[in-house]
């Protein structure tokens, strides 16, 4: 009997046992509290609702639209395919497949950004990143896109900018009625030149 | 950290790249333990060799209690390692055929190609029927592809179906193979003494 054998028998058998005692526990991984204060304090986390608006409009695919709020608020009015996972289920396994999805933007939504800015923390604790809030909320979107304000005529030129991008926001949004521009009531005058005559030829 | 790949620490270009070191290991193992011989790969069912047997329990008992030892440790998420999903009826009737096709042949899909590499010429014949058998699987997959696909369970591993713990799998494992390698060296001392000639 080879004894080289019975040392590999009875080591197969102790590590085969010892898988008995490995029991993990249930806590989920975090990343460091230095990262997580690192992350929160960089301005970059944070989407406006004109940002968010254009993304929906061009369609882009990498957007992924979190409603953080409870199913019935969802349901009276969401923005377009938004997902609703309410804050209390975010940590279910089956919710937290939605984060970590390598090039997707996941933006979360609520009324304000307090509910969306839990959210956000919870799911940097874990570790998920490209991960952003919605500045303001849905309060904010009625405000700025549903709803924009016309600026005064002392602003800058952007606010004018920001406002015209709105107007039309709004109206892919709702599909209310274009407002004739100012721009279309100026008549245009256009001046024709005269054609010459032929060149004549030379030779 | 791993998987590798899942995990975006490599890229996915890679997974040619290991497939190929893999594939070669895997050759070289499997030449090294002598299976590129299908007298002795088909030693197992007459009694007489039952190298076979030891080289794959060791296989599955080292990287089924390593693979517990690893998620533990946290090298490797086992939740999002990739599981084949289970046709239950197909899978066992291919088993049976895949066994007739081992004892006749002598190979496996595997080893015939380490036989190959070797300048086997039963291994040749082996490789080319494998390849009319997948022609001929083909031509006939629209009369059995009802029960090719029937009997899907899904992703699962026998934990998810019984509910049973992995180490108790693990454990039992690796008794059942203990027991089967000290047994077989016992049958196989019996039946060489039998045996007049035996070289491979």
């Amino acid at each position: 009997m080879n004894r080289n054998y019975i040392f590999l028998t009875i080591l197969m058998l102790l590590m085969a046992i010892g898988t008995f005692f490995l029991t993990r526990s249930n806590e989920l991984k975090q990343i460091e509290p230095q990262e997580l204060l690192r992350e929160i304090i960089q301005p970059t986390r944070y989407v406006t609702t004109d940002q968010v608006a254009k993304m929906i409009i061009q369609k882009d695919p990498s957007l992924e639209l979190i409603d953080v709020r409870s199913a019935e608020e969802f349901n009276d009015f969401a923005l377009p395919n938004s997902i609703n996972i309410p804050l209390d289920s975010l940590l279910n396994s089956t919710s937290l497949l939605n984060f970590g999805i390598p090039g997707t933007k996941v933006v979360f939504v609520a009324n304000d950004d307090i509910q969306s800015d839990q959210a956000w923390v919870l799911t940097k604790r874990l570790g998920y990143n490209s991960t952003y809030v919605m500045t303001g909320g849905l309060n904010c979107w009625i405000e700025t896109i549903i709803q924009p304000q016309e600026p005064l005529e002392n602003e800058s030129n952007t606010a004018f900018e920001t406002y015209a991008f709105r107007k039309g926001a709004q109206l892919y949004f709702t599909g209310a009625k274009a407002e004739p521009q100012e721009a279309s009531k100026i008549k245009v005058d256009v001046v024709r030149k005269k054609k010459t005559a032929a060149a004549a030829g030379g030779c | 950290m791993g998987p590798l790949i899942t995990n975006g620490i490599i890229s996915n270009g890679w997974d040619f790249v290991i497939a190929v070191v893999i594939g070669i290991a895997f050759g070289f193992i499997l030449e090294a333990s002598g299976f590129s011989s299908s007298r002795n790969i088909v030693g197992v069912f007459y009694g007489y060799n039952f190298v076979v047997l030891r080289v794959f329990f060791t296989a599955v008992v080292v990287a089924m209690v390593g693979l517990l030892y690893f998620d533990y440790f946290g090298w490797i998420e086992l939740s999002k390692i990739f599981i084949l999903p289970t046709y239950l009826t197909p899978m066992i009737f291919g088993g049976v055929v895949m066994g007739l096709g081992f004892i006749i042949g002598g190979f496996c899909p595997g080893t015939s190609f380490t036989a190959v590499a070797i300048g086997k010429l039963d291994a040749v014949f082996f490789a080319a029927g494998l390849y009319l058998g997948i022609a001929g699987f083909t031509l006939v997959y629209p009369y059995i592809g009802g029960f090719f696909n029937s009997g899907y369970i899904g992703n699962v591993t026998l934990t998810d179906v019984t509910g049973i713990s992995a180490a108790w799998f693990a454990a039992g494992f690796t008794i059942v193979a203990l027991a089967a390698f000290w047994g077989t060296m016992f049958i196989e001392k019996r039946v060489r003494k039998n045996i007049k000639e035996y070289k491979f």
